[in-house]
């Protein structure tokens, strides 16, 4: 079997010429939509409104202060401005799914690796409903350069990077806030070796050290969805895919931001296509990795692991109908990885290659997605394609939301039950290969991992303190922090922050298509207000989606934002500055001080 | 957690109701009642039936209500919030740790006293009307503010503004009273807040009966004004919810004297009986 996605042959890059179509077609049709509206409804006259959607505090309560902040500055620059307030997977239903948003305060789940971006931003997928450009942003200049990031590693990528975030800095189709801290609470002494993993992939919860005796890890999760569905393509249920880490092997691992061999014992890179026919030339380079997988791994359900169920999911992520629909129907996930891969082959049983599209270091995010298996999910696909005339509305069809499909994957833990709203237990996977003993990987060390749903993050550390629970895998909540006792009976677990607040703009309508507008909003953010009074300091205003080493000098938080900063100083909007600014827009303000259309 | 927090209310109730009933109802009502309760039971026997299959049909249909509302429900919360802004905040500002006590217990036990000891003290007159009213007020509480509840989605104050009505937040302060709340209610249930309407009728029930329960009327009126407050100072509804809530219980009792006698339902059944015997073909003999 030989799966070729992109044969991308005749010289011209599929993904070039895609971005192409896409901006131009978005920028004719926001064109024509202005016009009419300008000719029905006179919007010259009328005021700017916009509606921020954001969470109630039951579900995120800085997010929702976050929102409400902005709506006061909104409000005083004469912007006829609504909070929309909607829980978790209602907000990200809407921003993700139906594209029915003006703007948005949300936290990015990020990765570990800076080419999330690529999914986040590219034109090819401003169509499409999912983690993917939700955001609607089309721009070629944009494209070639996080295309270009793909192709380097190194230095030479990291100047790439700092290339993409300066222009994301001007653009602002959305914009980052702040980095929270990621805390978390554990007991004193069931349980030892929480500093090797992060809590929100499946390091956080292998390898622990259990107290003579115990045998279940008892963690505390603050949303119910894991309680209402596992499926592994879901936009809207997963964050950051904890518990499909902890179901699901990949072929690599990461940890500590290095990709690791996981499922596949061992893997090498090549510049040479696997397959001279299928090989690419001109400006596209590929890598090739031969990958070995462990033999004898087994999916829960006793079938075997093959390279057969590698290749499939690969193919079934890139499109859901698996060829049976008329258009294709790539899943709401995962969709950078996919794009990054060129050509897999399979060689035999445990033997493939996989060809990517640019560097090492991008090639190898793509060994992260979690590997499905293939007469799982064939079938299900099967049964609902069995009608003649099959659609698989991208995105949304039955199959990438549902939860029928039984959650097998070949992971350390298997699903062993699940009461809605209240608990999800997961039993030790006797199988898995990391209870070889010639694996030198960290394994489940305890028979049962019981998620409990504890309503809010104060009482999840009084939980913890009290012994009724040994870890609280879900960030706290930064209101909670001062909560955390300072006594021997509860630890303070920090892990390395990655999710980003941040503000999302639907470029695809007015007034948040224009990128003056944007920034113009941009400005009225306090990020170093919000962080002292929402955050009480637990968390690092940014100016880009990402931290540390990738942030280029001219965009590192100095006091204030380096590309647009605040309009006023110690958290008081000045006014009179703010709108200035939007009327250096293209705006205009009436004699009552309402912000009108301004084009 | 919830059956601690169950227990703990429960046996509150269970002290408050006798000294309530040794204060407010008097042994001779008590005695009355030992002997006619058959009776008085059998006449209001319906109307029992009918609260409890509406409170039934609310049980379970708020386990479903939260994906209908989902569905066919309008989002109003940003409504609400244009309309009135930081009204309830005006709570705040008479903010002091002995109110946050006293309306915290106000919300959870004053609120279910409130309920349950109307119900036994006009099982206590020998005329059942009230008692039967009251009951169908009740009823009729539950379902109009279940329909409510399935075409509007709204979040309360605490989920707009949790900093500014934190240091009085119910849930900060007893975060165990979450889980009891989360097992009645969902946090979009806000529009009307049935704390108000149903205290409210309560209350107007104590107004009509102050002639026999002369005590009682006043108690009523102060606990149910700080139940409406209290769910404001919380956090927990919008003042237009808690004027929702009135007219609500205006509406209810306005109901329940209407309907409450207008027929004996098993005449009702008896008519339809004889409908359906109607329809049956081999009664249409000739």
């Amino acid at each position: 079997m030989n799966w070729t996605p992109s044969p991308a042959d005749d010289g011209v890059s599929r993904r070039s010429f895609l971005a192409a179509t896409a901006t131009g077609g978005a920028v004719a049709t926001s064109g024509c939509i202005d016009r009419v509206q300008s000719v029905v409804n006179t919007v010259d006259d009328e005021q700017v409104s916009l509606s921020i959607m954001a969470m109630p505090a039951d579900s995120d309560r800085q997010n929702i202060r976050i929102a409400r902040r902005l709506e006061a500055n909104l409000e005083r620059v004469g912007i006829d401005v609504s909070l929309d307030v909607r829980a978790r997977a209602e907000l990200l239903e809407a921003v993700l799914i139906e594209h029915d948003f003006d703007c948005y305060v949300g936290l990015h789940p990020a990765d570990y690796d800076p080419d999330f971006l690529y999914e986040a931003l590219h034109s090819t997928f401003a169509g499409e409903a999912g983690w993917q450009n939700p955001f609607g942003f089309a721009n070629i200049y944009f494209d070639t350069l996080l295309e270009k990031q793909r192709r380097a590693d190194g230095e030479k990528r990291k100047e790439r990077i700092g290339t993409v975030l300066k222009g994301l800095a001007r653009e602002k189709p959305f914009e980052p806030i702040c980095v929270p801290d990621e805390y978390h609470v554990a007991g004193p002494d069931r349980f030892t070796g929480w500093e090797d993993g992060h809590l929100a992939t499946r390091h956080g919860y292998l390898g622990l050290e259990p107290a003579e005796g115990v045998d279940e890890l008892r963690a505390l999760v603050t949303g119910s969805r894991m309680t209402e569905n596992l499926n592994p393509l879901s936009a809207t249920l997963r964050k950051r895919g904890t518990t499909i880490d902890l179901l699901y092997d990949s072929l690599g691992t990461e940890h500590d931001g290095e990709i690791r061999p996981w499922l596949a014992q061992s893997w090498e890179w090549t510049d040479e296509p696997a397959d001279s026919d299928a090989g690419t030339q001109g400006e596209e380079a590929t890598l090739t990795a031969r990958i070995s997988l462990r033999e004898d791994c087994e999916f829960h359900d006793g079938e075997p692991v093959t390279a057969d169920d590698v290749a499939f999911t690969y193919r079934f992520l890139e499109d859901t109908s698996l060829g049976r629909a008329a258009v294709k129907s790539p899943a709401p996930r995962y969709q950078g990885h996919v794009d990054l891969i060129d050509d897999v082959a399979i060689e035999n049983e445990y033997q493939l290659t996989i060809t990517v599209v640019g560097g090492r270091e991008t090639g190898e995010r793509a060994l992260t997605v979690p590997i499905l298996p293939e007469h799982v999910w064939r079938e299900q696909v099967g049964q609902r394609a069995s009608d003649g005339d099959f659609t698989a509305s991208q995105g949304r069809w039955d199959v990438v939301e549902t939860n029928e499909v039984s959650p097998i994957g070949s992971g350390p833990f298997r699903v062993d039950s699940r009461t809605e709203d209240e608990s999800l237990v997961l039993a030790r996977y006797r199988n898995h290969f990391t209870r070889r003993d010639d694996v030198e990987l960290p394994e489940a060390t305890v028979d049962e991992l019981r998620f409990t749903v504890a309503p809010g993050s104060v009482s999840s550390i009084r939980r913890v303190e009290e012994g009724d629970a040994d870890v609280t895998a879900s960030m706290l909540s930064a209101h909670s922090l001062p909560a955390i006792p300072d006594s021997s009976d509860i630890r303070r677990l920090q892990y390395p922050s990655r999710m980003f607040y941040h503000l999302g703009f639907n470029v695809r309508n007015a007034p948040c298509s224009n990128p003056h507008f944007r920034r113009a909003v941009a400005q009225l953010l306090d990020k170093e207000a919000i962080v002292a009074d929402v955050f009480h300091e637990n968390a690092s205003p940014v100016a880009t989606p990402v931290t540390g080493e990738w942030v280029p000098q001219a965009l590192e938080w100095d006091g204030e934002d380096p590309e647009t900063p605040f309009v006023g100083s110690d958290g008081t909007l000045n006014v009179d500055a703010a709108k200035a600014a939007f009327e250096r827009a293209g705006f205009r303000y009436d004699d009552n001080g309402r912000l009108l259309g301004g084009y | 957690m919830l059956v601690e927090v169950l227990i703990q209310l429960v046996v509150v109730i269970g002290i408050l109701l006798p000294l309530s009933i040794a204060v407010f109802v008097g042994r001779e009502r008590l005695a009355r009642t030992r002997s006619e309760w058959r009776t008085r039971l059998r006449a209001a026997g319906p109307t029992v039936g009918v609260l409890l299959l509406i409170l039934l049909i609310n049980r379970l249909a708020r386990q479903r209500a939260p994906r209908l509302s989902r569905e066919i429900g309008i989002h109003l919360t940003s409504w609400f919030y244009n309309i009135e802004g930081e009204f309830i905040l005006i709570f705040q500002s008479i903010a002091t740790p002995e109110l946050n006590t006293y309306f915290s217990l106000t919300y959870i036990y004053g609120y279910t006293f409130l309920l349950i000891f109307p119900v036994i003290a006009y099982f206590t007159l020998s005329d059942t009307r009230i008692f039967r009213r009251l009951l169908t007020a009740y009823a009729l509480n539950y379902a109009i503010g279940l329909v409510l509840y399935v075409f509007i989605i709204a979040y309360g104050p605490r989920n707009l503004m949790p900093a500014e009505v934190t240091e009085t937040m119910l849930f900060d302060i007893n975060p165990q009273y979450r889980y009891i709340t989360r097992e009645v209610n969902s946090n979009t249930n806000v529009f009307p807040s049935l704390h108000t309407s149903l205290s409210a009728t309560v209350a107007a029930f104590a107004a009509i009966t102050r002639s026999e329960f002369p005590r009682w009327f006043p108690v009523a009126v102060v606990l149910a004004a700080s139940v409406a407050i209290s769910t404001m100072y919380l956090g927990i509804h919008w003042g237009i919810d808690v004027a929702a809530g009135l007219l609500l219980a205006a509406l209810c009792v306005e109901l329940s004297d209407r309907l409450v006698d207008r027929w004996s339902l098993s005449e009702l059944f008896e008519d339809q009986l004889r409908q359906y015997e109607e329809r049956l073909p081999w009664e249409r003999s000739d």
